[in-house]
């Protein structure tokens, strides 16, 4: 067995988005018009199952064990094979192949079905997964650009939309930006411990050099530029608009993928660089700066959420909202990192399967002439279509967090390592948040099931699409599935919940 | 100071100047001289840092190439002598400039005093033959293999992207009902407040707004032929 076996989740996706772009520049589909549009249902197909076996792959090396599969430490320290990227890849490549099912049948109803489209999907899965392996600050930023890179593309991807052109130009010029101050952070940090490498500024952050003014900017900064990516409150200003003017299926890549190879970075981040006795306590460390972002994300998130009369915004600010739950249990790994760890795994793959069925519903709910927007397009569906409404349902009921689902043990476990490890009061501001937040998820389900559109106003129709379907069977099972038997599941990510191989 | 200290300044100081000629200037030529100056600081930093090769590499490509098309780009565009004032949102714009202000001077102080007081950094002996081609691409194909081989997906995906944005300028005409609606307005409102039966409006579809069929077809023969 040789390194190839334990890098075949990257090397799938690469190797596939290569493949499939030849497949779609020699594809002769006689039903294409000038615009190129048309006949790429097949491509939606072509990279679902590509995702699909990377994390496959990653399944197996994950049963045979990463440490069987060949010598790991050839690719150290520039990736860091373990259970965690592993982990990370299933979590990557089941919200990328989410996303491209949904692409196959929104991109063809909305009459934009370029094929470009999976090749940016497929290339952002790859730079996502680069990201959740990286253990050096040069891989780091160019898993982050890749990804990035994708994100900005997809959102544009409608350019002739106003909005979508807006939406993209602000994601862009903000995300560059706060590229840019990650980088000035760990140019700051080599200046201050001459390491790049994840675990090098670790030991140098244990020793004296650890606490100069020089490496505690840079620390700051790379913090900066890591929550903008998972979008929280105040770094947050791009995301509404960014996930409104993109293409529904974007938005749903964006909202699981992008926000899941964040968090893998953050976590790597603050375990391997800043993981040591001072800068994990309360008094002088990083925890009260996430507490804080923590507090602040959950509160202004949810209480904009509930205002919003657009669904798919509603929907962005949840995801910002979730964000914040998120870093509750990031928070706390302070006190013991394996379980804040595995919370927030196990939240993500909860949180992956909910919002790109949530997203996949919205779709589902809404056709070419009239895409599903706002409370008003939706009044009514579950009488008239019971079949999406009651998919919606179901990803709404787990995204607030109610049981048997999904979403309810994502959050038991948030706040459990929360409590556990004595941040009593943050776990408390995250339920009432969570209370506040079943507010605007139930008023979806109120208009879908208790209102009636207003006489002679339009409503959305249902489309039809096979591609949107299987990605909404796809995404119930899971949220059941986790939802009645999350201990399985929670194994798993204790198992991922320790870096390394030990 | 020695005289490498004394150059060092002074390609910093070069640097600086060309970085804020570039936010600076109204006139887009300029804006692209000062990076032009910029870019030959830079590049005479990495003189200073013994990398010859990469201060090569940075005229080459940035002076050489990115800076010559950024005039190309300019001068087929037409370059405006003013580039129009907005006084919307200034409070805010000010605001903002002044925090990232402090915070920029609070960064440079801590840098400042940490550099003053603490010891040098240990910098490691140079061999001699560091910095030069040789030692450059042994490094990249030898120990930084693997970020050398993961940068090209980055570039993968950034000429893939270029070309699904500039091909979907075509798309105007498939637009669903909604997106019409906002590309007739003549320009997209607040969208905070947007929502609420923006719909129900009949379509105008403006004539500058929507690529005719013709211009659509002209532009697709030329690229798909």
């Amino acid at each position: 067995m040789n390194i190839a076996l334990a890098l075949s989740p990257l090397l799938v996706v690469g190797i596939g988005a290569l493949l499939l772009m030849l497949a779609e520049a020699f594809s002769t589909n006689p039903s294409r018009d000038l615009a190129g549009t048309g006949g790429t249902g097949g491509l939606a197909l072509g990279a679902t199952t590509v995702l699909f076996t990377s994390a496959a792959f990653a399944c197996t090396v994950w049963m045979v064990g990463v440490e069987n599969v060949g010598d790991v430490s050839a690719v150290a320290p520039w990736l860091i094979l373990d259970r965690f990227t592993l982990f990370f890849d299933i979590t990557l490549c089941l919200g990328g192949g989410l996303a491209s099912l949904l692409a196959g049948g929104y991109l063809l109803e909305h009459r934009i079905d370029r094929g470009e489209f999976y090749a940016l999907i497929l290339f952002a899965t790859f730079g996502a997964m680069m990201l959740a392996a990286a253990g050096d600050a040069l891989t780091l930023f160019l898993g982050l650009e890749t990804m990035s890179i994708g994100a900005y593309a997809m959102t544009a991807f409608r350019r002739a939309s106003a909005r979508s052109a807006e939406g993209a130009l602000k994601y862009f010029l903000l995300g560059s930006f706060a590229a840019a101050l990650l980088i000035y952070g760990f140019a700051l940090i080599y200046g201050a411990t001459g390491h790049t490498d994840l675990a090098g500024i670790g030991a140098s952050a244990r020793s004296a050099g650890g606490r100069s003014p020089m490496f505690i900017v840079g620390a700051l900064l790379v913090l900066v530029g890591m929550v903008f990516k998972v979008s929280a409150v105040p770094f947050h200003a791009w995301a509404p608009d960014a996930y409104e003017g993109a293409p529904t299926p974007a938005t749903a890549f964006m909202a699981v993928a992008v926000k899941a190879g964040a968090f893998a970075m953050l976590l790597r981040v603050l375990v391997l660089a800043l993981g040591d006795a001072g800068w994990t306590s309360w008094a002088s460390g990083w925890p009260p700066v996430v507490a804080t972002l923590c507090v602040l994300t959950m509160t202004v998130a949810n209480v904009i959420a509930g205002r919003q009369e657009s669904v798919k915004r509603m929907l962005a600010y949840s995801s910002i909202a979730h964000a914040g739950y998120l870093l509750l249990g990031v928070t706390a790994m302070m006190q013991n990192p394996a379980q804040g760890i595995a919370s927030v795994l196990f939240y993500l793959l909860a949180y992956t399967a909910s919002t790109a069925g949530a997203f996949g519903a919205l779709i589902l709910c809404g056709s070419f002439e009239r895409e599903a927007v706002s409370y008003e397009d939706l009044a009514g569906i579950g009488k008239r279509h019971p079949a999406p409404a009651l998919a919606f349902s179901l990803f709404l009921v787990s995204l607030a967090g109610i049981p048997p689902t999904a979403g309810f043990f994502a959050k038991w476990f948030i706040f459990k390592a929360a409590i556990e490890g004595g941040l009593y009061w943050l776990a408390i501001i995250g339920f009432v948040n969570s209370v506040i937040g079943a507010y605007y998820y139930l008023r979806v389900l109120v208009f879908m099931y208790m209102r009636e559109p207003a006489a002679g106003a339009e409503f959305a129709r249902p489309m039809r699409s096979g591609y949107v379907t299987a990605a909404l069977l796809v995404s119930a099972i899971l949220v059941l599935a986790l939802g009645l038997t999350p201990t399985r599941y929670l194994d798993l990510a204790i198992g991922a919940a320790t870096f390394g191989n030990g | 100071m020695t005289l490498v200290t004394v150059y060092s300044y002074a390609c910093a100081a070069f640097a600086l100047a060309g970085a804020l000629s570039v936010v600076i200037a109204k006139n887009p030529i300029r804006s692209a001289m000062g990076l032009l100056l910029l870019i030959l600081s830079i590049a005479g930093l990495f003189l200073a840092l013994d990398a010859q090769f990469l201060a090569t590499i940075q005229l080459i490509v940035y002076a050489g190439a990115i800076v010559i098309l950024f005039l190309f780009v300019i001068m087929l565009l037409g370059p405006h002598d003013e580039t129009p004032t907005d006084r919307k949102g200034l409070v805010a714009r000010v605001f903002g400039g002044g925090l990232f202000a402090l915070a920029g001077l609070g960064v440079l102080s801590a840098v400042a005093r940490v550099s003053a007081s603490a010891r040098p950094m240990p910098v490691p002996s140079v061999p001699a033959t560091f910095g030069g081609v040789d030692a450059f691409g042994s490094v990249l194909f030898s120990s930084a293999l693997v970020p050398f081989e993961l940068s090209s997906a980055l570039l993968m995906v950034a000429v893939v992207g270029a070309i699904a944005v500039a091909r979907g300028r075509q798309g105007a005409r498939t637009l669903s009902r909604g997106e019409r609606e906002v590309l007739a307005s003549p320009f997209v409102p607040d969208v905070e407040t947007h929502h609420s039966g923006v719909f129900s409006h009949e379509i105008q579809l403006g004539e500058g707004h929507a690529a005719s069929p013709a211009k659509v077809a002209a532009s697709t023969g030329k690229g798909g032929a």
